[in-house]
């Protein structure tokens, strides 16, 4: 060691003698004088109101949406109402783009590159990815257009500390940080911004459940999907007055189901692998300030929309020529899907799902907002049901909600799958991006596999016992 | 139409199996683990940490000694002794075993990890207070040095553990002792806990029921051979002087006056106002520092303004924010009564 | 564009404006770093976003900027890296956002730190304000959202504040843009020197922790004589902070005092 190491380690262990010396209080006392000076220098320079009115509003609207009997009511209201603009708003958009990108450009750009590709590099170009591409485009713009902007406008006024204000209980009681709440919220929105939200937690054990738990909000990329089957088989179902109101309640149901389930899992895990009682929960309560308007739908819908977007479609355009391939690639006469959905239907029935779905959850995980155009052209091609859609191995939407029923019910779904599918849309592995996300922030090989696989264990074993009980009721 | 009924039952018990095996604590899985901790290595490491302690407490050590600490036969305590020498760690001179300064350094890493464990789980995790000194007895066998280097790095360096032991540092060292036994206090004097020994478990858990923890501030009332009667934080206490030996004070110069009055922050009503006397020790580690960096020093001036939906958190006024506390943590922040 | 040095009104607010040119991400070559700290939720993305051009999120819920971002201005032809650190109440934690925010102040050495606070919380955030001047000696402080504390009804003495803390202060309100560009000035005039910061220093009663602090700064500086900031570096050190033993192993420490030289000769 050379002199200047001794030095150097001669500073080290003064430092810990001193520690030692000073004993534990160090900090506290730092605190306290830093403290000190800060009141001394503040007091110098600022002068508050005598009164308390200035503070008035922003109390006025604590104490309205904290109260006892009004707080919760509020903010399930405030939650229904983001929903069902969401849920109506982006219906007629979506038609309209879709009928622009699928019913009216594809065809053109079919024939545009038939003319000097050979069938199959046009197949794969246009009817796999650029068909991917415009179905995530169709279904996922509208509602990201209108959610995200509410959303932010609603975190802007500072809305979310509320809500984990109110929600800690519940939090407290699983083992849980309050925060997590916030977390959820930002998961609601795209769970890989959920992952990177938990950040805001202190305690590394209450940060791991909060992330394991985000997968439980129901990401921008579910919601459609969600929408879809609802209405389809949840709506059908009620009487047609009701139909609406029934698929819409069902979707509410599903999110609240994710929301039970994380407090659930959250529970299990702070008895079992991250055992530890509820730690310390400091937040705090912004004042309420005014959203800009312009400026907060400008924003959000630049970066967060077109951002959400951008990497969804970068997804859908490879997992678009995949799903043409393996539908139009045969071996013995039948596509490499028709393999694997015959050779998967039947453990897929135990769960009450079927090949197609597990094979469109398969080819989805780089993003789940794939999964239902993935289904239906899976279900097409299985059939060979050539009179609808554009025949084998195409991604398509079709015009109305009924002609997707058609070949769902031509495909044997049931009421029964119906369910599932929402279920298993709820409970299933998070997305790869998000996969990749939880490793980054957790660094642990661990913990991203068991966030991985715990929701999809979670999620077989809902469908599987839905599905006895349904069967043995039924 | 039986089918769904028979794969019902088959997952019910496949589910019960899992539970069986993985149950923790209870499980198949967990008492398999706990089967295999009573190895030698553990037991001749226990046995180096005990003969560290005798030292630093400048107590002869003997080989009785080293079989009821470990809990072990005196043949098997022989064993583990003449393994220790054969290894150049012990020295038996006599009735009297001394430790090499191999076994020195070798005893202080293994209390460098346990240490340094117990004020990992006590500051980062939530694990109850009961549980830290098993969980670190556990670990400490399982540690490498970089590991726990790692640890320490991660954790601000500490140089105490929960208890108010030191912690040896990286090159083996340790301060001198400190401070006297509780027993030893004179009536009228104020003093500072520095240390809880948390073995007896039986012992400790009585004095952690008592509410005592390092760092608390106590004055002696009255000493005597069947009680020691002392206030700790405004509250009187009465315990026997074989469990008041297990406490350690230090005499204190009176810095500041000791208030004896105080009330919680969580009796504050909506409205109400108080001003901040102390946060107690039990709320530590990062916790601790959060509530200190939101401006909840002692001396502070803080206001209940609103209470969640269920009444808990509640919202405080302090410094010109709004803070929203738990109960149990404003159980534990002292006002001037 | 540039040029407007030779403006006789370099101060004057309009004039100023046309300096600044918004540069977003491009930052191929610059003369200053500044670095943008603050308390979460005081504003502090509003400002950066306002510097830089670019557009991050800000949302109203403490901890919602999570990543360190970078953008750059310019400003009297000279080239600004901006640097948003992670919003933290304190620098005295083990987080890891404060580790962030603590290690590129000390280490990363900005040319300016400017400090965002919120005016209607200023007493709270001056905890943070303070030990940020312990750490470096060329800060400006923003005193943002005005505005709510005037709707508020509360008066804040900038310059006595300023003469208290021995820094400039900006009065600003970021969401409308008032005082960006007096901030911008600031900004300018303590990282070309032209104005001297005489930061304040924590006083402390306790004759323990000031004997600790004195007795370990004595060690240190016979290593590395002449660190500016001497008596942080102490404070860390009895705090158990790895990146400063690190630094003290490595002898990056004594790199501190040099470049601190470089900055003002660059100036």
């Amino acid at each position: 060691m050379s002199d200047s190491d001794l030095r150097k380690e001669t500073i080290l262990a003064a430092a810990n003698n001193l520690r030692w010396e000073v004993g534990d209080n160090l900090h506290d006392t730092l605190m306290e004088s830093i403290y000190e000076n800060a009141t001394s220098i503040a007091n110098k320079v600022v002068e508050y109101p005598d009164k308390k009115q200035a503070f008035s509003l922003d109390r006025t609207l604590d104490k309205v949406l904290t109260s006892r009997y009004l707080g919760f009511p509020i903010m399930f209201m405030i939650l229904a109402v983001v929903f069902w603009i969401t849920i109506v708003g982006a219906n007629y958009p979506s038609v309209f783009i879709s009928s622009i990108l699928v019913d009216s450009l594809h065809p053109m750009l079919k024939n545009f590159t038939n003319s000097f590709m050979p069938w199959w590099l046009s197949g794969l170009l246009i009817d796999g990815a650029y068909l991917a591409m415009a179905w995530v485009v169709s279904v996922m713009l509208p509602p990201m257009a209108i959610f995200f902007p509410v959303y932010t406008l609603l975190e802007d006024f500072g809305y979310l500390p509320r809500v984990a204000f109110n929600m800690d209980p519940l939090y407290k009681k699983v083992g849980a940080h309050g925060r997590q709440a916030l977390t959820m919220a930002m998961g609601f929105g795209c769970n890989a911004a959920g992952v990177v939200a938990t950040r805001v937690i202190d305690s590394p054990r209450e940060r791991l459940i909060a992330i394991i738990t985000n997968n439980f909000s129901l990401c921008n990329g579910r919601w459609p999907t969600q929408i879809l089957i609802a209405t389809i088989f949840i709506g059908a179902a009620a009487p047609a007055y009701l139909a609406g109101i029934a698929s819409a309640a069902a979707v509410v149901f599903v999110a609240v189901l994710g929301i039970t389930f994380s407090l659930i899992v959250s529970w299990g895990l702070s008895k079992t692998l991250l055992k530890g009682e509820a730690s310390a929960f400091s937040l705090e309560l912004p004042p309420y300030r005014p959203p800009r308007l312009l400026q907060t739908l400008y924003t959000s819908l630049i970066d967060r929309t077109i951002f959400v977007l951008w990497r969804a479609v970068v997804f859908a355009l490879p997992a678009g020529m995949v799903i043409w391939l393996i539908a139009n690639v045969t071996i013995e006469g039948n596509s490499l899907a028709n393999h694997f959905i015959n050779w998967a239907n039947p453990a897929a029935f135990i769960f009450g799902l079927n090949g197609v779905i597990i094979l469109a959850y398969i080819i989805a995980i780089p993003a789940n907002e794939i999964v239902i155009p993935t289904v239906l052209m899976l279900t097409v091609a299985n059939l060979g049901l050539n009179n609808l859609g554009s025949g084998s191995g195409v991604m398509f939407e079709l015009d109305s909600v009924a002609d997707t029923a058609q070949i769902l019910h031509a495909g044997g779904w049931t009421l029964l799958t119906g369910i599932n599918l929402m279920l298993f849309s709820l409970l299933h592995n998070p997305c790869s991006t998000t996969i990749y996300t939880i490793y980054k922030e957790t660094k642990s090989v661990k913990w991203t596999v068991i966030s991985t696989f715990l929701p999809i264990i979670l999620g077989l074993t809902v469908t599987f016992f839905v599905t006895q009980l349904w069967r043995i009721f039924s | 139409m039986n089918e769904p009924i028979i794969l019902l039952i088959i997952g019910i018990i496949i589910i019960l199996i899992l539970v069986f095996l993985f149950y923790p604590g209870k499980g198949i899985i967990a008492r398999v683990k706990r089967s295999k901790n009573a190895s030698k290595k553990i037991l001749i490491e226990d046995a180096l940490k005990y003969l560290y302690n005798c030292e630093y407490n400048q107590v002869v050590c003997s080989l009785n000694g080293v079989a009821g600490n470990l809990s072990i036969s005196a043949d098997d305590a022989t064993d583990i002794i003449s393994k220790l020498e054969s290894l150049g760690l012990v020295d038996a001179k006599k009735n009297e075993l001394v430790l090499t300064p191999d076994g020195r350094s070798y005893a202080l890493r293994i209390i460098r990890v346990h240490r340094l464990w117990e004020k990992y789980l006590a500051d980062e995790t939530s694990i109850s207070e009961n549980e830290w000194h098993k969980k670190a007895e556990e670990i400490e066998h399982m540690l490498t040095p970089e590991q726990a280097n790692l640890l320490a790095a991660q954790i601000g360096n500490p140089v105490f553990d929960p208890h108010g032991d030191p912690i040896p540092s990286e090159n083996g060292e340790l301060p001198i002792k400190k401070g006297k036994l509780l027993t030893e206090m004179q009536p009228g004097e104020f003093a500072n806990i520095i240390h809880i020994e948390d073995e007896p478990y039986a012992i400790y858990s009585q004095i952690i029921a008592e509410g005592l923890y390092p760092g608390m501030q106590i004055r002696m009332i009255a000493v005597s051979d069947k009680r020691i009667k002392f206030v700790a934080n405004g509250e009187e206490c009465v315990l026997s002087p074989l469990i008041a030996k297990n406490i350690t004070v230090g005499i204190k110069k009176l810095e500041k006056k000791i208030s004896e009055n105080y009330k919680t922050l969580s009796s504050l009503k909506v409205g109400e106002q108080g001003t901040i006397l102390g946060i107690a020790k039990s709320l530590r580690g990062q916790q601790r520092r959060r509530l200190m960096d939101l401006g909840i020093v002692p001396g502070t001036k803080i206001e209940a303004e609103l209470e969640s939906v269920t009444g808990d958190p509640v919202a405080y006024r302090v410094r010109g924010t709004t803070v929203a506390l738990r109960k149990q943590q404003a159980d534990r922040i002292y006002l001037e009564g | 564009m540039n040029s407007l040095e030779l403006n006789n009104c370099a101060n004057c607010p309009v004039h100023n404006m046309g300096n600044l040119k918004k540069l977003g991400i491009d930052m191929s070559s610059f003369d200053f770093v500044v670095a943008l700290a603050g308390n979460p939720n005081t504003g502090k993305s509003t400002v950066f976003n306002y510097l830089t051009g670019l557009r991050q999120h800000t949302g109203n819920w403490p901890g919602k900027t999570v990543t360190r971002a970078e953008g750059g201005f310019e400003y009297n032809s000279k080239r600004f890296k901006l640097v948003d650190l992670p919003g933290t109440y304190s620098l005295l934690s083990t987080s890891t956002d404060e580790e962030v925010a603590r290690d590129f102040i000390l280490f990363g050495q900005p040319d300016v730190t400017v400090i965002v606070a919120d005016a209607t919380r200023l007493e709270r955030n001056l905890n943070l304000v303070l030990q940020i001047l312990e750490i470096t000696n060329r800060a400006v402080l923003c005193l943002n959202l005005m505005d709510e504390a005037r709707r508020n009804g509360i008066k804040v003495e900038d310059r006595t504040l300023s003469k208290e803390l021995g820094i400039p202060v900006v009065v600003a309100s970021a969401r409308q843009g008032e005082g960006m560009a007096e901030l911008i000035n600031m900004i300018f005039e303590v990282a070309s020197g032209k104005y001297i910061c005489k930061p304040y220093r924590i006083k402390s009663n306790s004759s323990e922790l000031n004997d600790a602090i004195e007795k370990l700064s004595k060690e240190i500086e016979k290593e590395f004589p002449g660190l500016p900031n001497l008596r942080w570096v102490a404070l860390r050190l009895l705090e158990g902070d790895q990146s400063i033993i690190d630094a003290i192993r490595s002898g990056n420490l004594g790199n501190l005092k040099k470049q601190e030289l470089v900055g003002i000769e660059n100036a």
